[in-house]
């Protein structure tokens, strides 16, 4: 009989696949991915569903726009997301440039933190399956929030399945987050130089896991940021002191090709610039 | 075939599905000012002690020191009213308001009966022609039965009556035993031995009838027609007419207002904030339960306060979204009197639902999981009365030059699609997160290269600014200039610059060419 299933299976190519093979609705992971692959690799496959994930940053380090791509790769695929926007910081026409479908996008603006820490709870009730909450520039509005609250969040994501990510100026949920990311600016790309006109090109990131459920803690990964979107320059990405470094060279269809970090590129490779 | 539905008591009926607590209580409602004040209902526990209708308050009072006494009110029992009539159209569409608490329903062509009435038609104890047999009389029974208890689902103990006529159906439905059923054609009969009383004559033509030594409808209806018609004139006539069980009134059909209303005045006027709360959290789900019973939701509440000692306070709030749910318009009914006190204690209050169809949506199999419609309307409704209404919707991005533009609308998110689609890869965009209002700037200048634009080299802002932005200036690139606006009265004629801090922060900051006032509108991030 087993024999006669495999012979069935083997013969119908792709076309049946034994049940046990598909991906389990039990996988209490099942990652929501954001399509930015140095984030993807970091949290193996994406922001944890039923979980908290932050990630806490100074300014400038790509922590909004990671937000924002985030929204754009669940919108994209048809689902609806919700940011909760602290500072009121969003542009509606760069996030339509970056791929967010603003129909499928519930923008709410609360004034302090405890309103927004409200409001995230009654989006997960609600059932997004992507909350976004954007705590904007330091310091944050409104007094700190105990932890309790934080786990309260948490727990509000683990009911309905929802991926809650936090973008705070620096670790503000304690214990309830199951991942916790910290990024750091590498450095700032400018094109021309001495007296030539300088332009923003774009910037590089740097990703470290500080804290992972599966106890993976400590290792990072870099990415780039391009004002146009369609950087044709690769973007270094110095890695942090024993992990890898990874920078995506984006194409100009969109999306873009991974590339390891090679620390020769870093210092000798010209930018080579087209507009 | 007309159903007659009647709630005995009527006003005493209203008051207590206001105020459930009352229920098994000595109540008595009075009509009247003061002393003057007489008992129009009682209580069963009222009755008992001695309470009847036509008594002063102080009468009342001397018989029943315990008494609770509530004055006759219009709200209630407008509401109570209304409910009725909610509970009878839930039965048929055609239904007639005949006011204090009765309301005709026609029954003709109703599917219960109509399926009985086919099948009995061919069964031999069909008599008379008329159809109506056993098996049709315990149905018509039957159905009377679940008006009733519908009505006593939405609060008012009720009674019922079905005849042919809507006068028949009427003095069955007041007859203690509750349903009673008249067969077709049997209305004189039914009629014949009851009291004149139940016609309800005139006192004049009562008095008469009375002297003519006539008591029961019977005896008036063998009277000649004409004989009565001319010693009674055309009053008599009718009369005569519904002693036969004819009744020439058609039904009126009753036209549903366009919104739903629960109010009630206060016992004494309230002054402070949560005992108004507290009743109108209970008018509210009274509200709700009957939009519920008809699958409708409230888009717009309209708030009326009658205040002390005189005037009224009107106010609307618009929902984003259609919703039943009674916590989230109690909290907005909060905010809007917080926001706006009424300005004297309350008296009285109506609450006006205008009603909108929930939203619907239907779900996929193999596509991602779509948002529940009523989940999702309640949530933004409470997000709105949490945040206010203008911080809760789906950006929208217009026309325009100036980076800190932004449109937002209501959020109605279009279905899923039907099979699940992988999403599009990121394009690595560094965004900008915008400053709304911008930070004002004090900023040292560089003008050896150009004096027209001056180059940036180190900036500061106020020492209350949110956010804080302060450095020298590593790198800066510009100026762009963007003129927008200029033949309106906020025209914007700014030149813009990237720089860089000295601590990593990336900024894009402007130079107002009209004021030449600096400022930071956004950080990229």
């Amino acid at each position: 009989m087993g024999a006669a299933i495999e012979r069935l299976l083997e013969e119908s190519g792709a076309r049946l696949t034994r049940a046990s093979e598909l991906p389990s609705l039990a996988d209490a992971r099942n990652p929501l991915a954001t399509k930015i692959a140095a984030l993807d690799r970091l949290l193996s496959g994406g922001l944890p569903r039923g979980a908290l994930t932050e990630i806490s940053g100074r300014r400038s380090c790509g922590r909004f726009s990671i937000g924002i791509a985030s929204l754009a790769a669940v919108t994209s695929a048809g689902e609806s997301a919700a940011l909760v926007d602290l500072g009121g910081h969003l542009d509606p026409q760069s996030a339509e440039d970056a791929g967010v479908e603003l129909e499928r996008l519930l923008w709410v603006r609360p004034s302090k933190l405890k309103e927004a820490v409200a409001s995230a709870e009654m989006l997960l009730a609600a059932g997004f399956p992507l909350v976004v909450v954007d705590l904007g520039l330091p310091p944050v509005r409104g007094r700190s929030m105990p932890d309790a609250a934080w786990v309260r969040l948490t727990r509000a994501a683990r009911d309905h399945r929802a991926a809650l990510l936090l973008l705070a100026p620096y670790r503000v949920s304690g214990v309830a987050a199951e991942a916790v990311v910290s990024a750091q600016p590498a450095r700032a790309v400018w094109r021309g130089a001495e007296k030539s006109p300088r332009l923003l090109e774009g910037m590089g990131v740097r990703l470290t896991l500080e804290k992972d459920g599966r106890a993976r803690s400590g290792i990072g990964d870099g990415m780039s940021l391009s004002v146009t979107g369609v950087a044709p320059f690769a973007l270094p990405s110095p890695p942090p002191p024993g992990g890898r470094g990874d920078f995506l060279v984006p194409s100009r269809k969109g999306g873009g090709k991974l590339r390891p970090f090679d620390e020769s590129a870093l210092i000798t490779a010209p930018l080579r610039i087209r507009r | 075939m007309i159903a007659c539905l009647f709630v005995p008591l009527f006003p005493l009926a209203a008051r207590l599905r206001s105020e459930p607590e009352l229920k098994g209580e000595a109540v008595a409602i009075f009509e009247g000012n003061g002393n003057a004040a007489r008992v129009v209902a009682a209580t069963r526990t009222a009755r008992r002690a001695g309470i009847a209708p036509g008594m002063t308050l102080p009468q009342a009072r001397a018989r029943m020191p315990g008494l609770v006494a509530r004055g006759r009110d219009a709200e209630c029992e407008r509401a109570a009213s209304e409910a009725l009539l909610e509970v009878a159209e839930s039965f048929s569409p055609r239904i007639e308001d005949a006011g204090e608490g009765v309301a005709y329903v026609d029954l003709e062509g109703h599917a219960r009966l109509d399926v009985r009435r086919q099948t009995a038609g061919d069964s031999p104890q069909a008599v008379g022609g008329s159809g109506f047999t056993p098996v049709l009389h315990e149905a018509v029974r039957d159905l009377a039965r679940d008006m009733i208890r519908a009505a006593e689902k939405a609060g008012l103990p009720a009674r019922a009556g079905v005849a042919a006529s809507k006068l028949a159906a009427r003095v069955a439905a007041g007859l203690p035993e509750s349903p009673t059923v008249v067969a077709e054609g049997a209305e004189a009969s039914f009629l014949a031995p009851l009291p004149l009383e139940k016609l309800a004559p005139q006192l004049e033509i009562a008095a008469t009838l009375d002297r003519w030594g006539l008591s029961t409808i019977g005896e008036l209806a063998k009277l000649p027609e004409g004989e009565v018609a001319s010693r009674l004139g055309e009053i008599g006539r009718a009369l005569h007419m519904s002693a036969r069980g004819l009744d020439p009134q058609p039904l009126e059909p009753w036209v549903p207002p366009p919104s739903f209303t629960e109010g009630m005045d206060l016992e004494w006027p309230l002054a402070t904030l949560e005992p108004f709360l507290f009743l109108a959290h209970a008018a509210l789900e009274r509200l709700l339960a009957r939009l519920e019973s008809r699958a409708l939701s409230c888009t717009r509440l309209e708030v009326t306060l009658k205040l002390d000692p005189d005037g009224h306070d009107a106010r609307a709030i618009a929902l984003p979204a259609p919703t039943r749910d009674a916590k989230t318009l109690l909290t907005l009914v909060r905010l809007e009197l917080e926001a706006r006190p009424p300005g004297a204690p309350v008296a009285g209050f109506v609450f006006a639902a205008h009603p909108d169809s929930p939203r619907r949506a239907q779900l996929s199999l193999f596509g991602p999981a779509a948002l529940s419609p009523d989940r999702l309307a309640t949530t933004i409704a409470r997000l709105a009365a949490l945040l206010g209404a203008d911080r809760v919707g789906s950006p929208r991005s217009i026309d325009g030059h100036r980076p800190e533009r932004y449109a937002s609308t209501g959020y109605t998110p279009p279905p899923p699609p039907k099979l699940r689609s992988p999403a599009r890869n990121g394009r690595g965009l560094l965004l900008v997160r915008v400053l709304r209002p911008p930070v004002a700037l004090e900023v040292i200048v560089d003008s050896r290269e150009s004096a027209a634009d001056p180059r940036p080299v180190s900036i500061q802002s106020p020492p209350d600014a949110a956010p804080p932005i302060s450095g020298s200036v590593r790198v800066a690139s510009g100026p762009w200039s963007l003129e927008d606006g200029w033949w309106t009265e906020a025209p914007a004629d700014r030149d813009y610059w990237d720089i860089e801090l000295s601590d990593g922060g990336l900024y894009r900051v402007y130079r107002d060419r009209a004021g030449s006032a600096w400022f930071a509108d956004g950080v990229y991030d």
